[in-house]
């Protein structure tokens, strides 16, 4: 039996491991501050890490940082929910059923290399530049990844444990629901983490596109680089990869929750 | 139950038009209530024997019958046996209780009966303190036992098992092979045990069925008469050397014919 340890060990040895990482985040910031003052570097050009700091405090002294961020999160959050539901369910779907395998087999190999921005002019022709263009962008283009990985999850059950559960009297529905499903468990989730890196990409990008709404970190961004502010834009990068680092963390944290069987460590 | 096999085949496909017999016509009477080891080298079709008799592979050829010794009647293949699998195929999702607990589970059993049934199986195997672990939490040995109390809940009168100790240290495959014994002579059951180590057969079976190498066919089966209940005592018998120089011998041939086998066939 492993020996609980206690919140402050275990902070302690968190600390301890991530050591390294912190201190070269450190000598990284604290190159880059030196580098700027001492070379005199225009702003435009490169700000100093202290600069970036002040614009982000007052990006979020007057708000715009939360509401822009709290908008993009939602874009990104309804692509995802939206493309997770739809593709591990018809993933599933195929999996179980060979008939609709071999319909939706091709359709996914034509679409799947498609890159999904050459797909921004037909969805504003279609949809204009409102909210339903970037959640369906986002949406559709994190849907195919959670798809695949959802059928090739279901495929890829160890034949040896379905002739097992067959052996113990599993009937063929019994099978498919208490061996083939959470059999696949792991290959899901890992479709849904693939997605969600995805939704991020394409709700950011997006917003970037010249036209499309005055909302979200995407358009803080593109706006920012225009007038050359380039404080905002390494301020709006720093909440980016930030909210980016969150989200994936948060989701491998839930993933091992929810199928710690699928993981090696 | 009496698991009475005649003239019984497999073929395999292997690509295109080529087949490979594993297992040339078998027949053999396997007695109710008796442990029959299956000794012989890798690839002789000892594993296909009785994934047949279990009814997880079909037939090419031969019938397989399955009669109650009392009535004599006609039992379907697969519904009174279990099998115990080499690779032991436990479900990594559920725990360990849930792990035993599949079968009823599958038969509709109600969630309190099937765990109480499933604590008493554990009780037996040396796991209730392990309810709760998962699989991947335990070590080798009791994941084996894990695999033995999934088979044992259902209660069918013959357990297939597929080298079940191959993967063990030496030591714990001693304590598992000695608590399988003890499970045997408490509850006769018709067990078909697949193994190639000639020590455990003779201390396990009631007979060892010696296979040939590929296609397989039993090639002699000898009678174990060391009297039960069994220990690691019986080692020492001098009946048990003689068992074990006469089952070595016609091993050592069909091992040497198999080795030629796989060599000619890789190069």
């Amino acid at each position: 039996m492993p020996q609980k340890l206690s919140w402050s060990d275990r902070i302690g040895a968190g600390v301890f491991y991530h050591l390294p990482a912190i201190v070269s985040f450190i000598l990284f910031f604290a190159a880059w501050e030196i580098l700027v003052q001492w070379r005199d570097i225009p702003p435009i050009y490169l700000p100093a890490p202290s600069a970036i700091l002040v614009t982000l405090w007052k990006m979020a002294a007057d708000g715009s940082l939360f509401y822009h961020l709290g908008i993009t999160l939602f874009r990104i959050f309804a692509g995802f929910i939206v493309a997770a539901v739809v593709g591990v369910g018809l993933g599933i779907w195929m999996g179980m059923s060979p008939m609709v395998a071999r319909v939706l087999d091709p359709w996914i190999a034509t679409l799947y290399p498609l890159p999904k921005i050459s797909l921004i002019p037909l969805l504003i022709i279609w949809l204009g530049t409102g909210e339903l263009y970037k959640i369906s962008l986002s949406a559709f283009s994190a849907f195919l990844p959670i798809l695949i990985s959802s059928y090739s999850g279901i495929r890829q059950v160890d034949p040896d444990l379905l002739k097992t559960a067959a052996d113990l009297g599993a009937s063929r529905h019994q099978i498919q629901a208490k061996v083939v499903i959470p059999a696949s468990v792991p290959a899901i989730v890992a479709g849904l983490q693939l997605g969600m890196g995805i939704a991020i990409i394409l709700v950011v990008a997006a917003e970037m596109i010249g036209g499309s709404g005055q909302t979200g970190i995407g358009y803080l961004l593109i706006s920012a680089g225009q007038v050359l502010e380039t404080e905002k834009v390494f301020a709006c990068l720093l909440v980016l990869a930030a909210a980016g680092a969150v989200i994936t963390k948060g989701q491998d944290y839930i993933s091992r929750k929810i199928a710690p069987w699928g993981f090696a460590t | 139950m009496d698991v009475i096999v005649r003239e019984v085949a497999k073929v395999w496909n292997a690509g295109g038009r080529d087949q490979v017999a594993a297992l040339a016509p078998v027949s053999h009477r396997f007695a109710s209530g008796s442990f029959s080891c299956l000794l012989g080298p890798s690839g002789c079709g000892k594993s296909t024997l009785i994934r047949l008799v279990g009814g997880l592979e079909s037939l090419s050829g031969g019938t397989i019958e399955i009669r109650d010794p009392v009535s004599c009647a006609l039992q379907p293949v697969g519904k009174h046996s279990v099998m115990m699998w080499q690779g032991l195929n436990l479900f990594p999702w559920r725990t360990v209780i849930d792990n035993v607990a599949f079968g009823p589970e599958m038969e509709g059993v109600s969630r309190n009966e099937r765990y109480a049934k499933a604590r008493e199986v554990l009780a037996v195997t040396g796991l209730q303190a392990f309810a709760e672990h998962y699989p991947r939490q335990l070590s080798g040995g009791m994941r084996q036992r894990v695999a033995l109390a999934r088979a044992l809940i259902m209660g069918r009168p013959i357990l297939l098992m597929d080298e079940p100790f191959a993967a063990l240290d030496a030591q714990t495959k001693i304590v598992m092979q000695i608590e399988l014994l003890r499970i045997f002579e408490a509850a006769r059951k018709t067990v078909l045990f697949v193994t190639h180590a000639i020590d455990e057969a003779i201390l396990l079976g009631d007979e060892i069925v010696v296979m040939s190498a590929r296609p397989g066919r039993i090639k002699e089966v000898i009678p174990v008469n060391l009297p039960r209940p069994r220990s690691l005592d019986v080692v020492k018998t001098p009946e048990f050397g003689r068992l074990f120089d006469h089952a070595f011998h016609l091993i050592r041939e069909e091992v040497t014919r198999a080795m030629e086998q796989q060599m000619a066939e890789s190069a």
